[in-house]
């Protein structure tokens, strides 16, 4: 099977400061793939260059190449409109909109794609929030605000709206940080089961998520990747020493 | 919603049961061989040597789960337990070869007297079914079933022990009848220890409790 992503020499600045520094990776399709690593590494900044969202960022700029599909995301005439409809992302904190209700925050990026069919658009919602684990819970309530949800069934309406415009990853950003064990247990939970049809890539703080959740892993440190291999053996027999001090809480 | 350490206990579970029911026919298969004129130690060998490398996996396993998924209480018990049984199937497999070598190099007891032959039967009878109880117990986590075991421990050392002390007072035994009986149910006594030590697994998986069932 083909890699998801080819990255080549993939390097990014904030202004002067150089935050990734000749990343080369491929990330596996249908598959997890956690990013690792000390605050300030770079993390969020990677998967912000996967789908061209580093660029936003007033100073911000990247090079090198990003295959996806093969395609590389930063060539002459790419829509990055387009690139971020099929490379979704989900934030650490809980997003919905807030003055919307659960329907048309999962409705939402449908609309802005010019959807107008009422049947197309209610049978996309139901699919997304029964993909998310949430259908059950709010099948009831979907003209209630989405403030209204817990935030663990906030950030699960998050990922339905993601979902919603049938992107093909999802790129989620400490997306558990701020929910409790249990809302974090659905969310992995929720995560394997996306996995059999998505391409996920996850930043994380916690090292036990990554361990539980993904199949690959990928250490960086100060900007550059250290390490990167399976899951199993990044944190049964990491290769290199900096990864070992790393997970086993001995830095510094 | 299923946790997603589950599907590495259910496989680590189901690789145990493959793991009981092979160890089972491979003490099986070594006891016929003492009483019945067969050549099993090639068929013995690969079975041994197949719950050896089913041991390493579940011990790979285990690793691998307690590594990435945190495993406490209930899930922690299991795992540590599951890998001391994968062990204790593997060593019904090693016991069974060992006698099936003992039968190669010393004929086995077919040609000794009958009261020796039905003595090692009955012992490997009795044995055979600690076997069944362990891989039972280990099936539905049932710790009731697993404190019978006990019972049959102490009839199985008694045995064992009948069986020396008779032996040693009779002079009319051929050496070679007295080194393969004696081995075979010194082999038997200590598979029916690690099925004991098997249930004490089941009974720690399920009530937390460590007990000495001998």
């Amino acid at each position: 099977m083909a890699p998801k992503f080819e990255i080549e020499d993939l390097n990014a600045w904030f202004g002067t400061k150089h935050v990734l520094k000749n990343i080369n990776m491929k990330i596996e399709e249908n598959a997890v793939t956690a990013i690792i690593g000390p605050s300030g590494c770079g993390k969020t900044t990677f998967i912000r260059c996967l789908n061209r969202m580093h660029e936003i960022t007033p100073g911000a700029r990247a090079s090198g190449k990003v295959l996806f599909n093969g395609l590389d995301i930063y060539g002459d005439g790419v829509d990055p409109v387009m690139i971020r409809r099929k490379i979704g992302m989900v934030f650490q904190k809980p997003n919905p909109f807030p003055m919307m209700s659960i329907y048309d925050n999962v409705a939402a990026g449908l609309k802005l794609n010019g959807v107008k069919n009422k049947k197309i658009i209610d049978a996309a919602v139901r699919r997304s929030l029964e993909l998310a684990n949430l259908w059950d819970e709010v099948k009831n309530d979907l003209n209630k605000s989405g403030a209204s949800l817990s935030g663990g069934q906030q950030q699960r309406l998050c990922i339905a709206r993601a979902l919603a415009v049938e992107p093909e990853v999802l790129l989620m950003d400490e997306p558990c940080s701020a929910l409790d064990p249990i809302a974090t247990a659905k969310i992995e939970a929720l995560i394997r089961k996306l996995a059999e049809n998505y391409t996920v890539v996850i930043v994380t703080h916690n090292m036990q998520q990554a361990a539980r959740v993904s199949d690959y892993t990928a250490f960086l440190y100060l900007g550059e990747l250290m390490e990167y291999g399976p899951t199993k053996q990044i944190f049964e027999n990491p290769k290199h020493e900096l990864t070992e001090k790393y997970i086993t809480g001995k830095f510094g | 919603m299923s946790r997603i350490i589950n599907s590495g206990l259910e496989e680590l579970s189901a690789t145990l049961h493959k793991m009981g029911e092979l160890a089972y026919h491979t003490v099986l298969a070594a006891l016929r061989e003492c009483v019945e004129n067969r050549d099993a130690y090639n068929e013995i060998r690969e079975m041994s040597e197949a719950l050896v490398s089913m041991a390493d996996h579940v011990e790979d396993r285990a690793f691998e789960l307690i590594a990435r998924f945190q495993p406490v209480a209930s899930d922690l018990r299991t795992i540590k337990s599951y890998m001391k049984i994968a062990y204790d199937f593997a060593r019904f497999g090693r016991y069974a070869l060992d006698m099936s070598y003992a039968n190669q190099k010393f004929g086995g007891i077919r040609n000794c007297e009958a009261w020796i032959i039905s003595h090692v039967k009955d012992m490997g009878e009795k044995t055979l079914s600690m076997i069944r109880l362990s891989i039972d117990s280990l099936r539905s986590h049932d710790s009731q079933l697993a404190e019978k075991v006990t019972q049959m421990e102490e009839e199985v050392d008694k045995m064992y022990f009948d069986f020396l002390d008779k032996l040693i007072e009779r002079a009319d035994i051929t050496t070679r009848c007295m080194v393969s009986s004696v081995l075979i149910v010194r082999y038997l006594e200590r598979i029916a220890d690690h099925a004991t030590y098997i249930c004490e697994s089941i009974i720690y998986i399920a009530t937390g409790k460590k007990v000495i069932l001998r």
